[in-house]
């Protein structure tokens, strides 16, 4: 009881979040729980990108190709070997994050900025590799992925509570929260600990760190390896939840999607990928629900809004979050939290939020 | 033989195109050790631009140095509204702001313009001379020559006026070249207009071959990125040939490899450019000494 | 005679760390004034504030005009060079590319001709090397061509931060000889930082000693050189 009472405020606000995640199937429709699963998806595959922007300091923009690595892997063995998709989930995390790790590897020999370029062409360019195998990944028509229904156990308890009947979109939305949970305890655990630090050590200062008897090489591809395992269940978990994955599920958008949540939700913090993923993926869509509403517009400005709404706010949003909250949501909560502070008890203000910095120039 | 000669000339017109853009990508990475993600983007909406001017009864000839002039505008203004007040931040910052720029960009253009693709008048006749059995189109002698003299406009303003020299100097040493009375501020000003101006020349030369939308760079900016590290990024020389050299080199893989139709030639310009990251991060022409990445 | 150069009670510094705390000084019309002092006593630091390098307070006039908040271009359009430590030689150009950059704001093409004429009177070497990238230079060329390019700029004050830093005594002494020869011939002041206090002072009409950011002795260079005391604490020799 004592431990409870003492337990910091963010303990609290994550039992809460944790609630809010687990009654959120049961107050709205199964549509909207698919969507929501989406949203966590999406926040998987940035708490992956994260890592490696945001506590190693390498910028990848091709983070969409990992994900499409994992979206493929868990679609073609389930299509044609007939797996149970849930097991697919952790071989496609698996492989995707030895990828990424093997992918680390030449990364190392690039600058920041080339290894920014390199990625963004890989991302360009992951369509029209995934089209080519076409026996294998169904080119251009993709794969369709059955979705499985709710095990007996799982679909009782689920009526026990609220007296409906679960929903498939439902069952996988459970699916999502539980891996994303595991993945998310496991960042924590990641960022407070060793490796954690040492990664930020590299981040702040790669000549530093070397000289302070981390691995710095060993720790880059570590990153880059962890970071593609995210992505990989992300994307085995989002060929799940769509049902479908096709090569123009995973184009250069994607890539800026995810950059755009790590951004937004504020690099190198744990709560951050969560509250950006809800921020670039529901933001496009309240956009472009929202206009096509407004009956006063005429129907070519509400079509094309439809189309460029999501490129120009996430643009947008990118520019403006850089310019003037290069930390985020989360560095904004703690700026203000902080300003809070000194104004109500006189404190000192705590070190604030941390944004990568360029390795080279320190 | 005449097939190969064939595809080796209109290799070398694609080439005069992505060197361009990829010539504008290295006077801002000159200018401020930044690959511009947004290039590709801004010579989109440059040629959206042109394309305006032409549909509204403006021959193509005066559209173009027209819309070079409203590019060489616009890239001062991005630099003066987006880029300065971010100038000393890390260079990832930079990135990420000139992504973000890419895909505001992209967005605009789609706003106004819609995402259904356009045909873009052609400047050149699309008939071809015999040249001793080799057939060769007027459209890839036009390229080859706009894009060539181009080049050759942006190499004498750089290497034999006063501007030219200032806007090296500003470019490598900022400090040493305000105390010479240099605005630097300014300078890295001209450089994106000069950059944008150059890279519009890519949308309006490719915009006939290519049709006009909205992501109509994405792959054009792959190649020039491709050729822009085959060069070395810090060499304008190297650009161009690199740009040239990917022109031809996708051109012939595309004809000659089983498999590398199409699409897959996108392929071939992300093999080169890690390839030549991880052989020869300086590229054909670059110097190893690396500044402010 | 009235000063060309003005400084009144400077305060200035990088960030939160201080290092100049009420400097005043000030150079006549012509003058060679010396500044000396130990490593880290603000030599530097008074020149980057002259041409807007560093935030200052206090006061800085130019041929009667303050200098505050004006940027460097502006400052040292008004006529002042330069010439700043490790000095500042754009190795990515020729050495004819220095020299144009010295000169290229002039509009007087026959002055111009004639400067670049008596540089070359002066830096022979230069000449032979107009087309040699500046990286080739050894160090003391650079200094030659750094000194050549801020008289193409046809200044009216120079400031010279340690021109004698790395180069063989040699080499010291013909720089120090043509910088004399620039001041007497063409009328231009002289700011001349320097750790060679010796050197300094006999080409100096007067001399100031910074001590951690404050003026600690001034008077003429003569005064200097024969005041034992001051040379024992202060100049080091």
């Amino acid at each position: 009881m004592s431990r409870i009472r003492t337990a910091p405020p963010r303990y609290w606000l994550v039992a809460l979040a944790v609630i809010f995640f687990f009654g959120l199937p049961t107050v709205m429709s199964s549509y909207l729980a698919s969507e929501w699963s989406q949203a966590l998806i999406l926040a998987v595959a940035i708490m992956g990108l994260n890592i490696l922007v945001g506590y190693s300091g390498q910028l990848s923009l091709g983070h969409g190709a990992f994900m499409a690595l994992g979206a493929y892997t868990s679609a073609i063995l389930v299509h044609r070997y007939k797996m149970d998709f849930l097991v697919t989930i952790p071989i496609a995390a698996v492989f995707t994050g030895l990828v990424g790790f093997l992918f680390g590897v030449p990364a190392l020999r690039l600058s920041p900025l080339y290894l920014a370029l390199a990625t963004f062409a890989l991302a360009v360019v992951t369509p029209s590799l995934i089209k080519r195998p076409d026996k294998l990944t169904g080119g251009v028509q993709g794969i369709l992925v059955v979705q499985p229904d709710p095990p007996q156990v799982a679909g009782n308890a689920y009526s026990a509570v609220t007296g409906t009947v679960m929903t498939s979109d439902q069952w996988i939305y459970y699916v999502v929260l539980f891996c994303a949970l595991i993945l998310f305890w496991l960042a924590w655990n990641l960022a407070r600990h060793r490796p954690g630090r040492a990664m930020r050590a590299i981040r702040d200062g790669e000549v530093a760190a070397a000289a302070s008897g981390i691995n710095v090489a060993g720790y880059k591809t570590l990153a880059f390896g962890i970071s593609a395992f995210y992505a990989g269940t992300a994307g085995s978990l989002f060929a799940l939840s769509t049902g479908f994955v096709s090569p123009d599920t995973f184009p250069v958008s994607l890539s800026i999607q995810l950059l755009v949540g790590a951004v937004v939700g504020g690099l190198a913090s744990i709560p951050g990928p969560v509250l950006g993923a809800i921020v670039a993926y529901f933001l496009p869509i309240a956009s472009s629900q929202w206009v096509p509403s407004q009956t006063w517009l005429p129907d070519q400005v509400t079509s094309t809004v439809k189309n460029a709404g999501p490129a120009v706010s996430y643009g947008a949003i990118l520019i403006l979050i850089m310019m003037f909250a290069p930390n985020g949501i989360v560095g904004l909560v703690k700026a203000g939290y902080t300003v809070l502070n000194r104004r109500l008890r006189g404190v000192s203000d705590p070190k604030s939020g941390q944004m990568p910095s360029d390795p080279e120039t320190v | 033989m005449q097939e190969f000669l064939q595809l080796v000339l209109s290799g070398i017109a694609t080439g005069g195109i992505y060197a361009s853009l990829a010539l504008a990508l290295v006077l801002i990475y000159n200018a401020m050790g930044l690959v511009n993600f947004a290039q590709g983007e801004m010579a989109m909406l440059a040629t959206f631009v042109g394309y305006a001017l032409i549909t509204r009864g403006m021959s193509f000839w005066i559209a173009f140095p027209v819309t070079l002039v409203l590019a060489f505008g616009g890239g001062i203004v991005i630099q003066r509204v987006v880029i300065k007040p971010v100038e000393k931040a890390p260079v990832l910052t930079l990135v990420i702001i000139t992504l973000g720029l890419a895909t505001l960009v992209n967005g605009l253009a789609g706003f106004i313009w819609g995402y259904l693709p356009r045909t873009f008048p052609s400047p050149f006749s699309s008939d071809s001379v015999d040249l001793g059995g080799v057939f060769v189109s007027y459209r890839d002698v036009g390229v080859i020559a706009v894009t060539g003299v181009v080049l050759l406009c942006v190499y004498l303003l750089l290497q034999h006026t006063t501007v030219g020299l200032t806007l090296r100097a500003a470019a490598h040493h900022p400090e040493a070249s305000r105390l010479l009375g240099v605005h630097v501020s300014w300078m890295l000003a001209l450089g994106w207009g000069l950059a944008s101006a150059v890279g519009a020349v890519s949308g309006m030369m490719v915009a006939p071959v290519l049709f006009l939308e909205p992501n109509m760079m994405q792959t054009i900016i792959i190649y020039a990125f491709a050729a822009a590290v085959l060069g070395g990024i810090e060499s304008p020389l190297g650009a161009v040939v690199g740009g040239l050299i990917v022109g031809v080199t996708i051109n012939l893989a595309g004809a000659y490899l089983p498999g590398v139709g199409g699409d897959l030639q996108l392929a071939v310009g992300l093999a080169i450019i890690i390839v030549v990251l991880i052989l020869k991060p300086n590229g054909l022409f670059g110097q190893a000494a690396v500044r402010r990445v | 005679m009235t000063a060309l150069l003005e400084l009144e009670e400077v305060h200035a510094g990088y960030g939160p760390t201080s290092v100049l705390h009420g400097v005043s000084l000030s150079v006549p019309e012509g003058g060679v004034v010396s500044l000396l002092g130990a490593n880290g006593a603000g030599k530097t630091t008074t020149l980057r504030a002259i041409t807007g390098g560093v935030r200052w307070t206090g006061d800085i006039r130019f041929a009667g005009r303050s200098l505050r908040r004006m940027p460097t271009e502006e400052i040292v359009r008004r006529g002042i060079a330069h010439v700043p430590e490790g000095r500042g030689i754009c190795t990515e150009l020729t050495v004819d590319e220095n020299l144009k950059l010295g000169s290229h704001l002039r509009r007087d093409g026959p002055e111009v001709r004639k400067d670049y004429d008596r540089v070359f009177e002066y830096f022979p070497v230069l000449k032979e090397r107009r087309r040699l990238s500046a990286s080739t230079l050894s160090g003391g060329e650079q200094q030659m061509l750094a000194v050549a390019r801020a008289l193409l700029m046809r200044p009216r004050l120079m400031l010279l931060d340690e021109p004698s830093l790395g180069l063989a005594p040699m080499v010291v002494r013909s720089i120090f000889e043509i910088i004399r020869t620039i001041n007497q011939t063409s009328n231009v002041a002289v700011l001349l930082v320097e750790q060679n206090a010796r050197i300094a002072l006999e080409m100096s009409s007067s001399a100031y000693v910074l001590e951690v950011g404050r003026v600690a002795v001034h008077g003429a260079g003569s005064e200097l050189q024969d005041n034992e005391s001051v040379r024992r604490s202060y100049l080091g020799y």
